[in-house]
């Protein structure tokens, strides 16, 4: 609000606020000197520093490959969810009563539940469905885990949104179709975006229902670190996430900027 | 006034509406005539808007009919009746300059290109924002925003035009000056025009009739002449601002007799009541009394300074009186 209400932050609250950014950056430098290492295995560079993981990544088929399956999982999952969110969030916006509510809070359950249990339950369902190891099982989990990104930022969108937007333009001649398009959709689309930026990331890092789900077939980039872990302590890990890091950083500059645009 | 070619005769009959046990709307029924300025009249919650949403099409009754012509429109979808509304807080599309919300209709009846340009220019022209095209609406005062919505809704030659509060959100002066506005709009344009107000005022000065609203119910539909003359019950009376109700031991007669402030006055000692005054107000040249009679009635009257002889003042006795003509009697109810 008003700037001339604003104080000054003391020492305590600044130190505090650096500390906490240390503590949340951290682990991310840990992880980007590790991807900069000269040694064979998991550690940090010794004699100096060297880009060859970095190299082993961009041409070993398997992470491409790996990489390239986290993308169109990624993509297919935030289109279906980006749809289906945003739709069901202008659908209780529209009802607008105790109902939405009631629905809205449904929408929210993938986020509230331990990720394990959706997993082991989506894994169960979907083995009878014949999708367990399969791309369309993936991608319909993860829309449905990503779902309440899309939900809770569109909601929040609509929230500032008056209901008879809709009713002047339905007045004026537009169709439901039309409103949607013409009126609706253009006054929510950072939050459209926002959500989309979030559905993505999730289903880009998302590893316990790869775990469940993906089998032989389905290697996503998550799922191919975990091994790497498990089985050579690869410094191509720390390369991937690294670059996972910067691709992160990326989308959410992307969505700050253009909800910056609107606002 | 020329006739719209768009204009047909609305026709609101025995409408219902209720929501749960509650009756918003009951039994309403109203023919509008062509070209004419129909108000709604009503306290809060009376029923104005969901009668001008039911005509809308955002309403739907549960029963009775909305005619427009000889085609019933009862359940038309809202973009189909071809009504232009002007909504309370005009609803603007604030991503759409106001060039492109005048355009909004037209390119949703796919008319473009220049003789939409044409259209939107003469829309903002009539309402005095022909140099604002290219402005957000949130880059316009309240005024300017109200006579964009305008704009809007008659750009596309609607059948007519619903206004639901217009102007309750500006100031005094802006709400006067917007009203004479509103009615040469009307001259102009030629088009039916139903108006929801709760300011008897502005309803007066504006309509060609007025149907005063009631719990759901039309309670009376007049000219604003008759409606002020002979208001129909004691409702509608003390709607449009009569203040004294004057009961049978008072008066010698029947009923109640209705008494405007402006016709009780100071008596002498001949006066029909006697009564003990309470509190006066100064208004610029003249004075608004509360008396209250012996049986504890609370009457109003108001005295011009330029012919009083007197001024009385608080807790003296008073006695008034008032002339047949300025009375009005109605059954006590
Ligand atoms: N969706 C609804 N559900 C329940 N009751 C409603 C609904 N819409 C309106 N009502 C009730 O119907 C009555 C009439 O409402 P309406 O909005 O038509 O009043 P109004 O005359 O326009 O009042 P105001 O001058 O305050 O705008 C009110 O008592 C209101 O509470
Ligand atoms: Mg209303």
């Amino acid at each position: 609000m008003s700037d001339t209400l604003r104080q000054e932050p003391t020492i305590v609250t600044k130190s505090l606020a650096w500390a906490v950014i240390c503590y949340l950056v951290l682990p991310i430098t840990v992880v980007v000197s590790v991807s900069l290492t000269d040694r064979p295995y998991l550690s940090l560079p010794s004699e100096g520093v060297s880009l060859q993981y970095y190299e082993k990544l961009f041409t070993s088929s398997e992470w491409l490959s790996s990489i390239w399956q986290s993308f169109v999982i990624a993509t297919v999952s935030t289109a279906i969810c980006g749809v289906l969110g945003t739709l069901a969030a202008i659908g209780c916006w529209r009802i607008g009563s105790g109902l939405a509510n009631v629905v809205r809070m449904a929408m929210l359950i993938p986020l509230m539940l331990p990720s394990m249990i959706y997993a082991l339950g989506a894994y169960q369902v979907w083995a009878g469905f014949g999708w367990v190891n399969t791309y369309t099982g993936i991608i319909i989990a993860h829309a449905m885990t990503g779902m309440p990104y899309v939900v809770i930022t569109v909601s929040t969108s609509l929230a500032g949104l008056d209901p008879k937007l809709e009713q002047a333009a339905r007045n004026l001649g537009a169709t439901m179709g039309q409103s949607l398009r013409h009126v609706i959709i253009p006054n929510i689309r950072p939050g459209v975006i926002s959500g989309l930026v979030f559905a993505f990331i999730h289903s880009w890092d998302e590893l316990v229902i790869a775990l469940f789900i993906a089998g032989r077939n389905v290697f996503t980039l998550p799922r191919r670190m975990w091994d790497g872990i498990n089985e050579h302590l690869d410094p191509t890990m720390a390369a991937v996430a690294t670059v996972l890091i910067f691709l992160t950083v990326i989308l959410l500059a992307a969505e700050f900027f253009l909800r910056g645009k609107k606002r | 006034m020329h006739a719209n070619p768009n204009d047909q005769t609305l026709s609101v009959q025995g409408i219902n509406k209720r929501y749960g046990t509650f009756q918003a709307l009951n039994d309403v029924g109203i023919d509008v005539k062509r070209g004419e300025f129909l108000t709604l009249l009503g306290p809060s919650g009376s029923g104005k808007t969901t009668l001008l949403m039911s005509v809308a099409g955002f309403i739907q009754p549960d029963s009775g009919r909305i005619m427009l012509g000889a085609q019933d429109i009862t359940f038309a979808a809202p973009e189909k009746r071809n009504f232009g509304m002007v909504f309370q807080g005009y609803a603007l599309f604030p991503h759409l300059k106001v060039r492109e919300n005048v355009a909004f209709p037209l390119k949703m009846r796919g008319i473009r290109g220049a003789a939409a340009t044409k259209s939107v220019a003469e829309a903002l022209e009539l309402v005095g924002l022909a140099d604002k095209g290219e402005r957000y609406p949130r880059e316009l005062s309240g005024g300017q925003q109200q006579r964009v919505a305008l704009a809007r809704a008659i750009v596309f030659q609607p059948h007519l035009l619903l206004l639901d509060e217009p102007l309750s959100a500006l100031d005094t002066q802006l709400r006067g000056q917007l009203q004479t506005e509103l009615k040469r709009l009307h001259r102009a344009v030629g088009l039916t025009f139903i108006y929801v107000t709760h300011d008897q005022g502005e309803a007066l000065s504006m309509s060609d009739r007025i149907a005063v609203m009631k719990d759901g119910r039309i309670v009376q539909l007049g000219a604003p002449s008759a409606l002020y003359n002979r208001p129909a019950n004691r409702f509608v009376a003390e709607f449009l601002g009569v203040e004294n109700f004057l009961p049978e031991r008072l008066t010698g007669r029947q009923g109640l007799l209705a008494v405007r402030a402006s016709a009780l006055s100071l008596a002498g000692k001949a006066g029909r009541i006697s009564a003990r005054v309470s509190d006066l107000d100064y208004h610029g040249a003249e004075i608004r009394y509360t008396a209250q009679t012996e049986c504890g009635l609370s009457l109003r009257f108001n005295l011009s300074l330029r012919d009083a002889a007197h001024v009385p003042q608080e807790n003296e006795n008073v006695t008034l009186d008032w002339q047949e003509k300025d009375a009005l009697p109605f059954p006590a109810a």
